[in-house]
């Protein structure tokens, strides 16, 4: 379109009577160019129209019995051609991870090396890592008893001496046999956690304003934590002043995890095993602080004070006890 | 020239874009005003101003002559033949670029003295109006650039149903809209070929690299691939086919015809010598001669030599000068006692000189001009050496050749001479030139010369070439062995053999019709057989109406009757006749047959030189400028420039153009199918709640990182031996990415690849503890900062950063996999088999005729011989190792850098994919071989893009 205006634009400017001859010549090509500028234009308003007919007729053309421009015959064909195709493939993906299963043992994964060091966890955990309540108003804080009694029911020491054998204390519990065998599991009554066990107080020292909160480390199958020294608890202030936290208490022991309750053996084999716990008992914080406090495991072998992984051999959390 | 433009003021307005106003700054014209000359400068004319030129002056402005005087301008510049024109005041022609009274604005007026009327200034000139017109010209899309639009709506229109699609299911799955926005965004995302750009651009750009060093200079990019698609080529004549250059082409003595060599660098001349009447012809050729080569050029070869002198007696003296050595000093020896030169109104050239035979006291009278003239002149003839009277049977002789010449579109010359009677006129004779006191008739005839401006010696091969040259091979060769060999071959099978009709070549020149139909007919634009209405109409001998014209292939159009068709009948004569030349051309009515052209579907070329080819230059889907030859308003115009002006490199441009189109698509498969593989990953993620099996910045790796170097190793794919004999691509038909490429890249071998993907993925997670079934439904948790203590399927707790470890090693592993799947693309489009194959389909053919034993060479001989002949792409290795070594060092060297998401990778792993790999290979070879069984067949349609 702008070269047409141009061309006008000239012609305009040329009209002089000089130049007829010229004139005429011109306007024969500018003759041209209007005819062939007409159906281009014609082309430019047509489109839409031409479009949405297009694509109706590209949906179904009831000429040539066509949908989005395949007869019936020829969609029965691709659809059965993938069909086959993906039916096949996803043979062939089965068929690999099948024999790919086939070379796993069922009770001990191939690698280990991503798992260990082992991590820590806590309990109560709600929905965080900040154990806020106020003493004087037993909602804030029933929430966590609760959880408590409800992690606590499996360390029952009636299901403890139900499911579970003694062992020697102070070192490794190690089944030798098959791999496949059934593996007993030590006990670990909750009984064992003294002020923190909820038998005594059952609001585990909340009510108080002296919480309790259990520390639990990840299970690792086959892990021999602390290379048979067993492996402690510590709790200070996480970047903070020190004197918030004056004392507390670890159960059972000084906050041992004891040696008796590993190597692990995995969920299939070694059916009730029930991890070993380390109750902290928080009997002196400063009340109506954020107290940032940070567990670690103490041990040979573990890892503690790596920056990108804050859950593993410690694990940090915030107590907020309120009057 | 940037320079003259901007200091051009009024005169140069409007044409800053194209950077051309050829006239000078300083240029002044000779202007009557107020009944005095006055010297102004030129851009102070007014229309009606009275200027006078003489030879040497530039015309200041479009001027009507008024008063004239032998003026002769040369008006190169604006229709690019190089002649100079007489000009008169006479009117005899209604278009203004054809009349004789017109003198044009930026010609040089080359001799004589004119006055005349300016009638327009500046713009309003026809070299300004040129100029307006090729700036208003618009730039349009390239073919690929086409294309390569076409496929990125492909792309955003898949990228948008999957994203929309996954962004309904992820909302009736319960997804967060928050969550199922960002899944859209990041399908969307993957969606994009990001390294497809940064590939295209280098493949542009090296096709350009490798035609720069084939001396074609191509300034706009895309322009490459244009070349390779194009349909038509309108080629100027002279300068572009034609060497621009006035050279004896024939002989005429002794009643036969002789022809010379029209070469570029001719040294010789092959033609029989022996007659004495040569010896007589070639005296009066070298002695009735004005020309003399400019000096200081001895070291130079002859036909390169600068002349002072006009065209034909250029060629004249250069032809002598290659025939009897130095001219010069045979004309010194010869000495010229007095002279007549040419004028236009006796049309002939008389010049008397003394002999080199000293014993022979005579003057010889040498005599050339228009052949009708000098041979009224004559009485008696030359045949062999000896006079003979010229009666009507010999006379009738010289008509036939004449005629003959005359119909190659040659300037004829005759030559006669005479010996004067030593009797009459001794040796103090004093000649007078105005009295005409010796005699000027009853000369004796002795032949007829030749010229014509020849075509360059690379053009007849170059316009079979890209006309013709391939038909009969391609006929030779079965489709499906193409097929087999290429597996993107742009033509559709259905077309294939259809229509065989290769690149068509037009030929518009502003020259003679009966000049431009026999430089067509020797460079073969016009084949030898073929005919036009009018040669038809002669051979059966009625009138030119009563032709079918559907029977006469070719057509010589002259620009007087384009000027009366409508576009109609332009498009007929386009549809019906393969063969074209249009003739007397201006530059307005190039432009007209570009876009008929055009309308035909055509994708055009324009070759040219001049001033006058450059709106058509600008409007042709690629212009092709001459550099030697060319004007600078040409060379701007154009999008490619011929360095040395060879119309053969042409050729050599419509195969890398067609060869980066066949690249780009193996590049577009190569890229889309990696797609795929990206974005399964994460739509599995979604559906299956899976930890995700490949990052962000992992899939970035890929694009940009792993797969540019191989994406654009194809670019050095070399050409299929075929590639010259295809049709050229359909704009509409033959597209870049078309459906089957695009289900086949998607839906099949991205699929396959993506499934090899998730073997690793999962064998990776199963051999660290998470069995498959553990995985699904896991995401929220899995994902979630605040468990860490994530049991797998072996009771083993997890911490968050150990898991998101885990998953950097699945997205590495998927990465891996990913990488070493891809050079598999390599074997599928037939890189490494492509030779092997051709050896064993010779071998196939040999079988029959056993040509080892003929030839004498052993068959593995044979075999080495027939592979080292179609030498491998080496930067395709230099693409598979790059691939493999930046996955290596980004899994291994860079694995300890947290933020790439890298994790150092067991060595296994690396081979988990490869059943997958042989898988899509083995594929693709059953799908080929279906394809090639059988043709036609429902598999060959849906399968073979």
């Amino acid at each position: 379109m702008a070269r047409n205006t141009s061309t006008s634009g000239m012609e305009g400017q040329l009209r002089s009577p000089s130049q007829k001859v010229e004139n005429k010549h011109e306007e024969k090509v500018q003759d041209l160019d209007r005819e062939k500028d007409e159906p281009k234009a014609d082309m430019g308003s047509k489109t839409w129209a031409d479009l949405a007919g297009e694509m109706k007729i590209f949906l179904w053309n009831p000429e040539e019995r066509t949908c989005l421009g395949r007869t019936a015959k020829s969609w029965g064909l691709i659809l059965l051609f993938y069909f086959i195709f993906y039916t096949c493939l996803a043979g062939m993906f089965a068929f690999c991870l099948y024999v790919m299963l086939l070379t796993l043992s069922p009770y001990t994964p191939r690698f280990r090396d991503r798992v260990s060091p082992p991590g820590v966890m806590i309990r109560p955990y709600l929905n965080g890592f900040t154990i806020a309540f106020n003493v004087s108003q037993p909602n804030t804080w029933q929430p966590y008893v609760d959880s408590m009694h409800h992690f606590l029911a499996a360390y029952d020491d009636k299901v403890q001496e139900e499911k579970n054998i003694e062992c020697v204390p102070g070192q490794y519990f190690i089944q030798g046999g098959d791999e496949s065998e059934e593996k007993k599991a030590c006990q670990f009554k909750r009984s064992l956690l003294q002020n923190c066990s909820g038998i005594e107080d059952p609001t585990f020292g909340y009510s108080k304003g002296q919480p309790c909160i259990l520390l639990k480390m990840n299970r690792i199958i086959g892990y021999r934590p602390g290379a048979g020294v067993p492996v402690s608890v510590d709790c200070r202030v996480q970047k903070g002043n020190e004197s918030h936290l004056r004392s507390v208490d670890f159960y059972p022991g000084n906050g041992t995890f004891d040696l008796m309750y590993y190597p692990y053996y995995g969920k299939f084999t070694h059916v009730n095993y029930t991890s070993p716990l380390v109750a902290m008992h928080f009997t002196d914080v400063q009340k109506d602080y954020l107290v940032p406090i940070q567990c670690s495991l103490n041990g040979k072998g573990i890892i503690n004070d790596l920056n990108s992984d804050r859950f593993l051999g410690r694990i940090i959390f915030t107590l907020s006890i309120g009057k | 020239m940037e320079k003259r433009a901007q200091g051009g003021g009024s005169q140069c307005r409007g044409s800053h874009k194209l950077n051309f106003c050829p006239i000078s700054l300083l240029q002044q014209a000779v202007v009557l005003r107020d009944a005095e000359k006055k010297e102004l400068p030129a851009d102070q004319l007014v229309v009606g101003d009275i200027v006078e030129i003489k030879g040497g002056d530039r015309i200041p402005a479009d001027i009507r002559l008024i008063f004239t005087q032998g003026c002769k301008v040369d008006n190169s510049s604006l229709t690019g033949e190089s002649e100079p024109q007489s000009r008169s005041c006479d009117f005899t022609h209604e278009n203004p670029l054809e009349t004789r009274n017109i003198a044009f604005y930026s010609t040089t007026c080359v001799e004589g003295t004119a006055t005349g009327i300016v009638i327009n200034t500046g713009d309003r000139t026809i070299i300004g109006r040129i100029a307006s017109l090729a700036s208003g010209v618009g730039n349009e899309k390239t073919p690929i650039a086409i294309e390569i639009e076409h496929f990125v709506y492909l792309v955003a229109g898949v990228a948008i149903s999957i994203g929309v699609l996954f962004f309904i299911i992820s909302v009736s799955m319960r997804y967060k809209i928050l969550d199922s926005i960002i899944f859209l965004i990041g399908i969307i995302v993957a969606n994009v070929p990001e390294g497809l750009l940064a590939t295209v651009t280098v493949s542009l750009s090296l096709t350009a690299k490798r035609m720069a060093k084939k001396n074609c200079l191509v300034k706009n990019l895309e322009a490459v691939e244009t070349l390779g698609s194009t349909s038509i080529i309108c080629s100027d004549k002279t300068g572009t086919l034609t060497q621009n250059r006035m050279t004896v082409a024939h002989l005429w003595f002794d009643n036969q015809i002789y022809s010379a060599d029209t070469s570029e660098d001719q040294t010789t001349q092959p033609f029989d010598q022996s007659s004495p009447s040569w010896t007589a012809l070639s005296k009066i050729v070298t002695l009735c001669n004005r020309a003399e080569f400019r000096p200081g050029q001895e070291n130079l070869p002859i036909m390169k030599r600068v002349v002072a002198g006009d065209a034909s007696e250029t060629a004249l003296l250069k032809f002598s000068e290659v025939i009897l050595g130095d001219v010069m000093s045979i004309r010194a020896q010869n000495k010229k006692v007095a002279e007549i030169p040419f004028n236009s109104t006796n049309k002939f050239q008389l010049s008397i000189h003394e002999t080199d035979d000293p014993q022979d006291k005579r003057f010889l009278l040498v005599m050339k001009g228009a052949p009708e003239r000098i041979l009224e002149r004559c009485s008696t003839i030359m045949i062999n050496g000896k006079e003979e009277p010229l009666d009507s049977e010999k006379a009738e002789a010289f008509q036939t050749a004449y005629m003959e010449l005359g119909g190659m579109g040659e300037r004829v010359l005759g030559f006669c001479h005479l010996y004067l009677p030593e009797k009459e006129f001794p040796e103090t004779f004093q000649f007078d030139t105005d009295s005409m006191n010796f005699p000027s008739s009853n000369l004796c005839f002795v032949g007829l010369l030749s010229m014509i401006d020849p075509p360059r010696s690379t053009v007849p091969d170059a316009v079979s070439k890209c006309r013709s040259a391939g038909i009969k091979s391609a006929a030779l060769i079965p489709k499906r062995f193409l097929l087999l060999k290429t597996g993107h071959c742009s033509l559709s099978p259905s077309t294939f053999g259809t229509h065989l009709s290769l690149v068509q070549v037009i030929m518009v020149t502003g020259d003679h019709p009966i000049t431009a139909k026999a430089i067509a007919k020797s460079v073969g634009i016009i084949s030898a057989t073929s005919e036009t209405v009018e040669d038809i109409a002669k051979r059966l001998n009625i009138p030119v109406e009563q032709v079918n014209r559907r029977e006469a292939t070719a057509a010589v159009v002259n620009g007087m009757e384009l000027k009366d068709m409508s576009s109609e009948q332009l498009d007929a004569i386009l549809r019906e006749h393969s063969e074209i030349v249009f003739a007397r051309t201006s530059p307005q009515q190039k432009l007209i047959i570009v876009e008929g052209c055009q309308r035909q579907g055509a994708v055009v070329a324009v070759t040219g030189d001049g001033v006058n080819d450059s709106p058509a230059l600008k409007k042709a889907d690629i212009g092709i400028a001459m550099g030697i030859a060319g004007s600078d308003a040409a060379k701007n115009a154009a999008d490619m420039v011929l360095l040395d002006d060879n119309f053969a490199s042409i050729v050599t441009g419509v195969e890398e153009g067609r060869l980066i189109f066949d690249n780009l698509k193996k590049t577009i498969a190569y890229t889309l199918t990696k797609n795929i593989a990206e974005l399964c990953p994460f739509l599995i993620y979604i559906i299956a709640s899976i930890p995700m099996p490949i990052g962000t910045i992992t899939i970035l790796f890929i694009d940009l990182g792993t797969d540019i170097i191989p994406s654009v190793a194809l670019a050095y794919e070399k050409a299929e031996s075929d590639i010259m004999n295809r049709r050229p691509r359909n704009k509409r038909r033959d597209r870049l990415v078309n459906q089957q490429l695009a289900v086949y890249s998607y839906l099949q071998i991205g699929i396959m690849q993506s499934v090899g993907a998730f073997v690793t993925y999962f064998t990776i997670y199963a051999e660290q503890g998470f069995l498959p079934s553990t995985l699904l439904g896991v995401r929220v948790n899995w994902e979630s900062n605040a468990i860490n203590d994530f049991e797998d399927s072996y009771g083993q707790q997890w911490t968050h950063y150990q898991r998101m470890y885990l998953q950097w090693t699945g997205y590495t592993a998927f990465f891996v996999s990913i990488t070493i799947q891809q050079p598999i693309f390599y074997f599928r489009i037939g890189i490494f088999f492509k030779d092997i194959v051709l050896v064993i389909l010779k071998m196939h053919q040999l079988k029959t005729n056993f040509p080892f034993i003929k030839m004498g060479v052993s068959p593995p001989d044979y075999f080495l011989n027939c592979l080292s002949k179609d030498s491998k792409n080496k930067v395709i290795w230099v693409g598979i190792f790059s691939q493999i070594g930046i996955a290596l060092i980004l899994t291994y060297g860079l694995g300890h850098v947290t933020a790439l998401n890298f994790t150092p990778l067991r060595f296994q792993y690396w081979f988990v994919a490869v059943p997958f790999a042989i898988l899509i290979w083995v594929y693709d070879e059953i799908r080929k071989l279906l394809i090639r069984r059988h043709p036609g067949s429902w598999w060959d349609k849906n399968m073979y893009y």
